[in-house]
């Protein structure tokens, strides 16, 4: 059975894909640790502190959270993944996309011509809905559906 | 939802705030929909035909990121930028190589900020904060990069040694007039020129505000507009003493996340924004600004915007939270101890986060010295450091010698590089630091202490026992 959630395509496109779900902020930082600091070519998150995505990998997958949290160095960090091709196919957002992720995401977009597709103000049900598995297919007018 | 994490870094670093939800822009979307209608971008043609390439292809791609971004949060249009940019980038790591590549294209193709700009201190001060032979290797290998954060600094326009998080004091020189539109990142500083110089700007990430700066122009949305800097909290403030600005700062933030607040009843305790209450303002700021993701406050009788609109400027159904003597003790008591020697004694006292003004350099330099002279002591217990900007230093050291020869005697050190993100690297994130700063509380495991604790463990080497 198909449900259906419409949202703000603020990185418009068309891509599916299996989903990993988040339930506490994203930190990007946290996530993408050992990219950073060791050169890490993995796409697995690294964050102890997020149950939900704690040694998950999360490369081609529909990430979906309610907002991304942390550091300062996360626009950084999501262009790292993106050139290296670690980085999830979207990234779906509950909440409204916050400054740190817009940057990160923009800037891979438009220097990098890589883009992440980005979905916001998906609301909360979105996200009590999604399980991490899911099929999801993401329109590019910010309807998501999602197949259990 | 709610957020169980405490600090950063997978415990190694502080206890983060950030992972509140935010925007992280200084102007809450929280009851945003994807169903609300959104502005359209209006650009005027010169914009426009940046937009298509005719100035070519790197300014078509800054513009480009700069308009997209602006769409995101509900921008109209663009506004030209007054004054100077000033950028948080201050450390050269891998950890930031895409902005460096991004950065240097910038600066081989000629291209300038719209006006010489500042940044954030280096991460490091190796002359003047000492460490150990095997630190200074491990720091210089994970700031590898520093040499050329600067040199590319330098071609975009950055002036010269103009590192500090406090730029707008009149020593470093770039101060906002009141009502100039600026495309700032720093936390700190952004809350500081919204607030007491009342000049706009968003609170910008690293990048974007170089991309604005380049074209001179940032999106016009949240605090860049009459509208985004109304109060949708009354702060009523009910204390029987002047409180310590880091506490009522830090209570601010924790409850209004990033909304604007309009404060009441600090006015009995500032009496306007001068020399001597500039650091005072600046600390309140920096704490709303680390312990939530505040952009602006107003405060009723003190900052401009409150002086000329007063309560106008509160927000149609406005909140109301009021702070007393015990919600000062109740937030002071959630602050957790991050020392993984819990019951060590502190090895380092850091003063100065935001970097000094030249009036706290004086009052913290008279502090130390009125309280070793009644203890008799000739040098510090605990190695002390006053974090300031070099220029701020260099006119403290210029203008006081009395106190800096005792200072000196002492002890007591006066780095010029950014305190928390030397407690946040790693080689040096072990220590035991004191400090009298929430931001620092707030981004590493550093503890914070009020002015007397810090006094007495300066001078005896241990804290007072109710500290």
């Amino acid at each position: 059975m198909s449900t259906t959630f419409k949202g703000r395509a603020a990185l418009p496109g068309n891509v599916e894909g299996s989903a990993e779900v988040s339930h506490t902020g994203f930190n990007t930082c946290a996530t993408y640790i050992e990219v950073m600091i060791s050169g890490s070519n993995s796409g697995v998150c690294k964050d102890h502190d997020n149950p939900d995505l704690f040694n998950r990998d999360l490369k081609d997958k529909i990430l979906c959270i309610p907002q991304t949290v942390g550091s300062s160095s996360a626009a950084t960090l999501f262009m790292i993944i993106l050139e290296r091709n670690l980085a999830p196919k979207a990234m779906l957002f509950a909440n409204h996309i916050d400054s740190l992720a817009a940057c990160g995401l923009l800037m891979g977009d438009n220097w990098l011509g890589k883009r992440i597709v980005t979905v916001d103000m998906l609301g909360d049900e979105f996200l009590n809905t999604v399980k991490p598995g899911d099929s999801v297919k993401i329109h590019e007018d910010g309807t998501i559906e999602i197949n259990a | 939802m709610t957020q169980s994490k405490t600090h950063q870094l997978n415990g190694q670093i502080g206890t983060d705030p950030s992972f509140i939800h935010a925007t992280g822009t200084g102007h809450s979307k929280a009851n945003a929909k994807a169903s609300d209608a959104q502005p359209e971008l209006k650009l005027t043609q010169e914009e426009q035909d940046i937009l298509d390439g005719k100035s070519g292809d790197l300014l078509q791609k800054a513009m480009k990121t700069v308009c997209d971004y602006g769409r995101l949060f509900g921008a109209d249009k663009l506004v030209d930028l007054d004054c100077a940019p000033h950028m948080a980038m201050s450390w050269g790591s891998d950890g930031v190589e895409p902005f460096l590549k991004i950065y240097k294209q910038l600066a081989d193709a000629g291209l300038k900020t719209y006006a010489p700009f500042t940044a954030d201190p280096k991460p490091m001060d190796f002359d003047d904060l000492p460490m150990t032979d095997e630190e200074v290797t491990m720091a210089k290998k994970i700031y590898n990069r520093m040499d050329e954060l600067e040199e590319i600094n330098l071609k975009l326009g950055m002036v010269k040694d103009a590192w500090s998080c406090a730029c707008y004091v009149p020593q470093m020189g770039n101060t906002p007039k009141y009502g100039d539109n600026l495309a700032w990142s720093e936390s700190s500083a952004i809350n500081y020129s919204n607030s007491v110089l009342g000049a706009r700007t968003n609170r910008n990430s690293m990048g974007i505000d170089m991309l604005c700066s380049i074209i001179g122009k940032a999106p016009a949305f949240g605090l860049l507009t009459d509208k985004g800097r109304q109060a949708k909290w009354l702060i009523d403030v009910q204390l029987s003493e002047k409180p310590h600005p880091e506490m009522i700062g830090s209570a601010i933030g924790i409850k209004v996340v990033e909304d604007v607040s309009y404060i009441t009843g600090m006015d009995k305790f500032i009496p306007g924004v001068n020399e001597e209450t500039a650091g005072y303002l600046k600390d309140l700021g920096a704490a709303t600004a680390s312990n939530g993701a505040v952009g602006l406050y107003h405060m009723e009788g003190v900052t401009p915007e409150a002086v000329k609109h007063g309560r106008d400027l509160l927000d149609e159904g406005y909140q109301t939270y009021v702070i007393d003597d015990a919600e000062l003790k109740r937030i002071y008591a959630t602050y957790p101890n991050l020392w993984k020697d819990e019951e060590g004694t502190p090895e380092r006292v850091f003063l100065g986060c935001p970097h000094m003004t030249y009036g706290q350099m004086v009052e913290w330099g008279n502090r130390v010295i009125d309280a070793m002279e009644k203890a008799g002591k000739d040098k510090v217990a605990v190695p002390t450091y006053f974090f300031g900007s070099a220029p701020v230093r260099a006119d403290f050291e210029k203008r006081n010698a009395g106190i800096v020869a005792k200072l000196d005697a002492y002890g007591v050190g006066r780095p010029i590089n950014c305190p928390m993100m030397w407690c946040s690297t790693p080689v040096s994130g072990a220590e035991r630091v004191a400090t009298n700063s929430n931001k620092t509380r707030v981004y590493t495991t550093a503890r914070f202490f009020f002015d007397d604790a810090l006094s007495h463990l300066i001078v005896h080497g241990e804290l007072p026992s109710k500290a």
